[in-house]
């Protein structure tokens, strides 16, 4: 099995909306694939149709090596986007029960999930309600409630979501150890940065309809360069730039793409002369302006055949 | 996998159970009970003495002979709770008795039966109960005993023989005014208190005087009420009949408290009884044509039972035809509130999105089962617990009140069938009913909405509270079938029915309709489930909805 889930051709309709629109993806043993669209693209319902919450209209899903995932229910572990705890258990007991839902035996349960707690720095939360702990708390004890009964795949809706970067922090090491341990872990985010970090694959979704798959590298290659500029001073004279097609400009960094055939030196020569450079680099996109154009492209496509109608 | 079920189960069970609320909750029914019949008790037996007096303007002093009247009708009270009630005249019954021919007389009960029977009544009776010194009074002159029984058996109980009346009376007197308190039969001695008019300094003013100053004594709260006898009621007037709308006044009841009648009730009462006897005595009517004249109808109750023979209608078997109504009462309020509580679960489930970890592990339908047995299985346990104080009540009212015992209500709180129908009822109506409210409550995102929803199937559960009574009349009449066959409302319908009981064929059906609904019911109950539990947003129209029942 060289492949945890395989996507061929999956479709899903709600009435008259299509909410996956012919997706085919693959997910190799033991990465960490980043799941990458817009709010209401179809990542949540390509997830929840590999958990067979829901079924697909068309296409097969393969988990693990089985074309049903109700048969491999046990072996994967699902964070959805929304958490929620049932506020009157405690801690340790509810992540046992998760446990106990994932077909752990009872003892065994309990006691896994009182290490895992105190491994992850909520040893005196054990005995706790869940109702009195914050939100990045509770988020952590779902996530333990996740990967409990160690899945071979594990799916992460929003993992970081909500979370300071202190909990983000533990939120990546977990992610982390997962995989040093062999196992897949999916998850979905609008935090580029996360996706940059972590992920070996990466894949898009928009309007239903998937972009792009592959490696960081893949999705970058055949990009233009761009600029990546720190900088201290007036930011508007950035758009002022002799042969700049688009500027990212975040006030102290900048991202400048330049038209075919402008060449960065005499860019660089100019902004010098204007603001006070602190870093410049020249180099690939970053994914968070891939993800961008992306958008943009697809947006013009859409409605080019919109109009070609 | 049926395990994942029961894991759910287990988890919304515990929930429940492990909460002090859930316990107060239960704790809190019984006690409401207690404190319903409690607070009636207290506030009857605190009831303020109400004092009376009386003017009385006639010749012939007829309210004078009204108040020792009234008193021994007390006493009669108490006499009958001890003595043997009528025997029944048996098979010949009442109404073949000739008008004119004497009531032949009945079996005279032997010495050795009442004081048996006393002995028995004795037994039932605190060691604290004045009622037993008399009894032991009583013992003592067998002689008089038999007479007492004589007239009780001919109901002639206002006719004491002297003799015997003399010692009722001595005993009433020696009693304390805290052992009167404690005897029901004195309940209007404490209760009424009559004023003479020399301790109200109104003795010997002219009349209109007397008036105004009662008036001001009734204002002021000095008297409750003070009673004028202004006509004399014994004058036999040809022109006017008895009916007469123009027929004076007997007496005048003067009162400020237009609701409480007690006082003038109990007073018209012993009135009645003082002016019949005097009124017959005038007339020139031997006691005997007229004791005959005034006698009740006396009718017999018999049941025909299973082998079309009659039989004596005891009170177990009312208590027997009554008990159903308390049975789909609890029944109905069990099922309602296991309802309840599934709906509201869901919705609150649902609302903090845990549904959707739970979705990965389980199935809705694992799910969905699960939650319905956990919150079944809470139910069974409010109504085991009831069970259990409905049977330690009955066990212990009897102890507490007499009067209790004579319906055997542990027989009939015990009664295989009932206790089976309430059970089995609970389960089957239970199930019916969370079906339906598992469904709405996964379509609905706050219970806000689930309310609204909820009002329909509100109403619906009403109709057989509304139509429980016409039902235990009439076990097997036209409503009692008709609500049996519509599969909502079987389970009480069939509850209600207990005591006929219906026909054995009945049951089976009605089981195989209900079971049959049950399925059908989960099976709809599911598909909007699965669909519904993950819809955020506005709730579905009832359209889609039955579009969502079409899948597979």
């Amino acid at each position: 099995m060289d492949h945890a889930l395989i996507l061929r051709s999956v479709t899903k309709r709600f009435g008259s909306f299509t909410a996956v629109d012919g997706l085919s993806l693959e997910v190799p043993v033991g990465c960490i694939y980043g799941f990458l669209g817009q709010n209401g693209a179809g990542k949540t319902t390509t997830i929840r149709m590999v958990m067979s919450i829901f079924h697909p209209d068309a296409g097969s899903i393969s988990v693990l090596g089985h074309p049903d995932a109700q048969e491999v229910k046990d072996r994967l572990g699902y964070l959805p986007e929304e958490k929620g705890l049932y506020k009157k258990m405690k801690t340790a007991e509810i992540v046992a029960y998760f446990g106990r839902l994932k077909g752990m035996d009872g003892s065994t349960a309990n006691h896994k999930a009182r290490e895992l707690l105190t491994r992850y720095g909520l040893g005196d939360w054990l005995d706790k309600k869940c109702e009195a702990m914050s939100k990045g708390m509770g988020q952590k004890v779902q996530v333990l409630g996740t990967i409990i009964h160690e899945p071979e795949l594990v799916i992460l809706d929003e993992p970081f979501s909500g979370l300071d970067p202190v909990n983000r922090d533990t939120m990546r090491d977990l992610i982390l150890d997962m995989k040093r341990q062999g196992r897949t872990v999916i998850f979905s985010t609008h935090g580029m940065e996360h996706a940059e970090q972590l992920c070996d694959y990466v894949m898009m979704i928009h309007k239903a309809k998937l972009q792009f798959a592959g490696t960081l590298a893949q999705v970058k290659q055949g990009r233009d360069l761009g600029i990546q500029l720190d900088y201290d001073g007036d930011g508007t004279v950035l758009q002022r730039l002799p042969g700049a097609l688009r500027v990212n400009d975040n006030g102290k960094h900048a991202e400048i793409y330049l038209q075919p055939g402008t060449d960065p030196q005499q860019a660089l020569r100019w902004l010098v002369e204007r603001v006070t450079v602190r870093r410049f680099d020249y180099r690939e996109p970053s994914l968070h302006e891939v993800f961008v154009r992306t958008v943009e492209e697809a947006n013009e496509q859409l409605a080019a055949a919109g109009l070609g109608r | 996998m049926a395990s994942k079920t029961y894991l759910v189960a287990e988890r919304e069970f515990l929930d429940n159970v492990r909460t002090k609320t859930f316990w107060l909750g239960i704790l809190s029914f019984p006690l409401i009970i207690v404190l319903a019949i409690g607070v009636g008790w207290v506030m009857q037996s605190t009831k303020k003495l109400q004092q009376y007096a009386v003017l009385d303007f006639t010749p012939s002093r007829i309210g004078a002979r009204i108040e020792p009247e009234a008193r021994q009708r007390d006493l009669q009270r108490a006499l009958e709770e001890l003595l043997p009630k009528p025997a029944p005249a048996g098979a010949a019954g009442p109404g073949t008795a000739e008008p004119e021919a004497p009531t032949p007389p009945p079996a005279e009960p032997t010495l050795a039966q009442i004081t048996a029977n006393l002995d028995e009544v004795a037994k039932r009776l605190d060691a604290g109960n004045p009622l037993r010194d008399l009894i032991t009074r009583l013992q003592k002159e067998p002689e008089l005993l038999q007479q007492a029984a004589r007239a009780a058996q001919s109901g002639k109980l206002h006719e004491l023989p002297p003799a015997l009346l003399a010692t009722v009376t001595d005993w009433a007197t020696s009693m304390s005014p805290e052992q009167q308190r404690n005897l029901r039969a004195f309940v209007s001695a404490r209760r009424y208190h009559h004023v003479s008019l020399e301790e109200l300094g109104v003795a010997g003013l002219q009349p209109a005087e007397q008036r105004r100053k009662l008036n001001e004594m009734v204002n002021s709260g000095r008297l409750f009420a003070y009673f004028v006898f202004d006509n004399d009621p014994l004058r036999f007037d040809e022109t006017a009949g008895p009916a007469d709308p123009r027929r004076p006044a007997d007496f005048v009841y003067v009162s400020n408290s237009l609701t409480d009648e007690d006082l003038r009730d109990w007073y018209a009462g012993a009135a009645t009884q003082v002016l019949r006897k005097l009124r017959i005595a005038k007339a020139d009517i031997p006691p005997q044509r007229a004791a005959w004249i005034q006698a009740a109808v006396a009718f017999q109750e018999v049941q025909v039972d299973t082998t079309g023979e009659t039989k004596a209608v005891d009170k177990t078997d009312k208590g027997n035809k009554l008990a159903p109504v308390a049975f789909v009462y609890l029944l109905w309020i069990a099922v309602f509130t296991a309802a309840q509580m599934l709906l509201t679960n869901t919705v609150e489930e649902k609302s903090n999105r845990i549904i959707e970890v739970l979705l990965s592990s389980v199935s809705p339908g694992e799910l969905m089962a699960g939650k319905i047995w956990g919150i079944g299985a809470t139910g069974l346990t409010i109504v085991g617990s009831w069970v259990v104080f409905g049977v330690l009540g009955v066990w212990v009212a009897p102890k507490l009140v007499p009067k209790f015992g004579e319906y055997n209500l542990l027989a009939i709180v015990g009664d295989p069938l009932y206790l089976a129908s309430f059970v089995g009822y609970f389960l089957t109506g239970y199930l019916l009913f969370a079906a339906i409210l598992v469904a709405i409550g996964s379509v609905c995102n706050s219970l806000k909405e689930a309310q609204n929803l909820l009002q329909p199937v509100f109403l619906l559960l009403m109709i057989p509270l509304l139509a429980m009574v016409p039902v235990v009349q009439e076990p097997n009449g036209l409503m009692a079938r008709v609500f049996t066959y519509i599969p909502l409302y079987t389970p009480f319908a069939m509850m209600n029915r207990a005591s006929g009981p219906p026909p054995a064929w009945e049951y089976a059906l009605t089981t195989v309709i209900i079971l049959g609904s049950v399925w059908f019911a989960f099976r709809a109950a599911g598909k909007v489930f699965r669909i519904g539990v993950l819809m955020t947003g506005n709730p579905p129209k009832l359209k889609e909805i039955l579009g969502w029942l079409k899948e597979k």
